[in-house]
């Protein structure tokens, strides 16, 4: 993303922070909408934007599990392992979707290329227990391995967002 | 069974309050309307510190007093944030706020605002809830153009407005050091303290951080007094709290129960559902994943600050997760301490390496590769990781480990010898959610 798509973003709210730092993390999230993933380029154009260091920024990126300095899937699942999501089988969806994908128990990304499912810690919906989330906006339970099938199913052919909010 | 859904509007009205209209519709905004018309700021002060209102976010601090320590006489802005992060494992209530009744927290955020001479809020919520993001933000906009936020709000003196900030997941942002680092920009690693948030907090500015449940009970706490507040429950523990209950129960889900009038025993078997047939209950974690574990014994301890402290836990967020004898309790204290080794953000060195070990250690005895001493090897961390650190992650690290070990002492002896644990069935949904 530019430096000008990225400040266009960024200074309607500049006024709402007595210090322009605060920017930094709605700027690299919003940068992220682009691809999924933050590139060397994204950080330099929220360098530019905000006014910090590249090495700055990259810093603050590094620090979030949300933001991602590694290409990703188009979509990225998050599966809650979780104490009460391992009570109502979190680590057996885990574990299928990872097979199913072909993929070793540390997850990672498809070979398409389409999704790629990592660990999550509580995504506060135990309730929905075992639950999945797609990108942060979309979480899904409680799901039996092969409900979640299911949902890889969709998300393989599924079109890639406009945005991705994860 | 005493339940009282009257503090959390969606709640009593029992439907959802996403519309400005339908929240004005049950009294949503007066508290609001008649504080900045007709009451000073100290009086709306006195009033949230006699309802006894206590933190909702995990500390209990009482948050009336907590307000009063903001100086008076400071020449710099004033901020109020509410802590939206909501990332304590068994946790989900204030989703469900912002989810149902946005409008009561942006009501409570204006009237802390008010009280102590903020001109603006903060909510900083975590980036996992971007749904809930939207509608909090839509609710903002709405009580923006209705003149509830904005320049001289309802015509007087108050000018006051919030910006909801989104996080990128850290479990630590939650704490409220880490917080104020994080929605300053920085990486989110909590601050030494003193300094306190209400003295230097955002900005070094003085700040009032509270969950948004708290904050979320101020409306109703202005528009029914101090008094009915006061009036719930126990003298030092009053009010409604709502609980979130996961694990092997048949409904899981949040509960809003006047504190010390329902026990453990009534929330799991009578609003919970209760177990399975068959099934006793084996280990509760009451208040999230940082406290000490409680066992059946416990089941008749009232739900409340006092009575929780009494039996050596602590009610902490409210998050009931509660495990059925088919579980496994060192499997289950393997997966806390994952979580914390995963969330240490890494500052101190106790808490980066403790959690490491803890992890470590529980994960050979479940594999089989256990001895016994390793559980004086475990034992023998804990002092060294608590009161070591910059904050209470670390503590909470520990408390599940620690209490879980002395416990079930022998469930861990019994792993040790066994040559390890196997995994347990889990309790599968009755009814999975389709999938779209
Ligand atoms: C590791 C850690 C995580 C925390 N996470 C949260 C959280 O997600 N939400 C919250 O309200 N408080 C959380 N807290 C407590 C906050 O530090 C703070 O006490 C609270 O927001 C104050 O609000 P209250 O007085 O209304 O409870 C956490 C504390 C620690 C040590
Ligand atoms: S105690 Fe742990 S989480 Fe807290 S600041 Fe230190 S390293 Fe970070
Ligand atoms: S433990 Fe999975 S959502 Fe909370």
């Amino acid at each position: 993303m530019t430096a000008d798509q990225i400040r266009a973003h960024i200074e309607p709210i500049r006024d709402e922070f007595a210090e322009s730092r605060s920017l930094v993390l709605p700027a690299l999230k919003y940068a992220q909408t682009e691809k999924g993933h933050l590139t060397r380029d994204d950080l330099d154009a929220v360098a530019e934007a905000t006014g910090f260091s590249p090495a700055y920024v990259e810093s603050v990126a590094s620090f979030y599990d949300r933001l991602y300095l590694e290409p990703t899937g188009t979509r990225v699942v998050s599966v809650c392992v979780t104490l009460s999501c391992m009570l109502r089988g979190a680590d057996e969806v885990w574990e299928h979707l990872c097979e199913r994908e072909g993929l070793s128990h540390h997850g990672g990304t498809s070979e398409d290329g389409r999704v790629t499912i990592q660990e999550a810690q509580c995504l506060g919906y135990c309730d929905h227990a075992p639950c999945i989330q797609v990108d942060a906006d979309e979480t899904l339970g409680p799901l039996t391995p092969e409900a979640a099938s299911q949902l890889m199913d969709d998300l393989h052919v599924a079109p890639a967002p406009e945005e991705f909010w994860r | 069974m005493p339940i009282l859904n009257s503090v959390y509007r969606h709640r009593e009205a029992g439907h959802v309050l996403r519309d400005l209209a339908d929240y004005r519709a049950v009294g949503g905004f007066s508290a609001l309307v008649a504080s900045v018309s007709d009451m000073e700021a100290d009086d709306l002060l006195y009033v949230f510190h006699r309802s006894g209102l206590r933190g909702r976010g995990g500390a209990g601090f009482p948050m009336g007093r907590k307000a009063s320590f903001l100086p008076k006489d400071a020449k710099l802005a004033k901020y109020v944030v509410c802590n939206a992060d909501e990332s304590e494992p068994g946790t989900f209530k204030d989703r469900e706020i912002i989810e149902m009744n946005p409008f009561q927290l942006v009501e409570g955020v204006a009237l802390a605002g008010y009280a102590i001479g903020a001109e603006r809020g903060y909510i900083y919520i975590r980036g996992e809830y971007e749904y809930q993001a939207r509608i909090l933000d839509a609710a903002i906009r709405a009580a923006r153009e209705a003149g509830y936020l904005g320049k001289n709000i309802l015509r007087s003196n108050f000018s006051f407005d919030i910006t909801l900030y989104r996080g990128a997941g850290a479990y630590i942002c939650g704490e409220e050091t880490g917080l104020l680092e994080s929605l300053e920009g920085k990486r989110g690693q909590p601050r030494l303290k003193p300094p306190f948030p209400a003295v230097a907090g955002l900005y070094s500015s003085p700040t009032l951080i509270n969950n948004v449940e708290t904050l979320s009970a101020l409306p109703p706490i202005v528009t029914k007094g101090a008094d009915w507040y006061a009036a719930l429950g126990p003298e030092k523990s009053p009010g409604t709290k709502i609980f979130s209950i996961s694990g092997h129960v048949q409904r899981p889900g949040n509960y809003e129960v006047v504190l010390g009038e329902t026990t453990i025993r009534e929330l799991i078997y009578e609003h919970a559902g209760g177990l399975r047939d068959g099934r006793r209950v084996k280990a509760i974690w009451v208040g999230g994943s940082s406290v000490p574990v409680l066992g059946e014994q416990h089941l008749d301890t009232p739900l409340d600050y006092e009575s929780l402290n009494a039996v050596g836990t602590f009610l902490g967020s409210g998050g009931c997760i509660v495990m059925d004898d088919s579980g496994c309790i060192v499997r289950a204290t393997l997966r806390l301490a994952s979580f914390y080794r995963h969330e240490s953000c890494g500052k101190c060195t106790p808490c980066r390496e403790g959690t490491t070990w803890m992890e470590r250690i529980l994960q050979r005895i479940v594999d089989g590769q256990g001895r016994m001493e390793d559980l004086e090897l475990l034992e023998s961390l804990f002092g060294r990781i608590s009161g070591k650190v910059l904050c209470a992650l670390a503590d909470g690290a520990v408390a599940p480990v620690a209490s879980a070990l002395k416990m079930f002492r022998d469930d861990f002896v019994a792993a040790i010898e066994q040559g390890g644990t196997p995994r347990p069935e889990p309790m599968w949904p009755a009814t999975p959610a389709q999938a779209r």
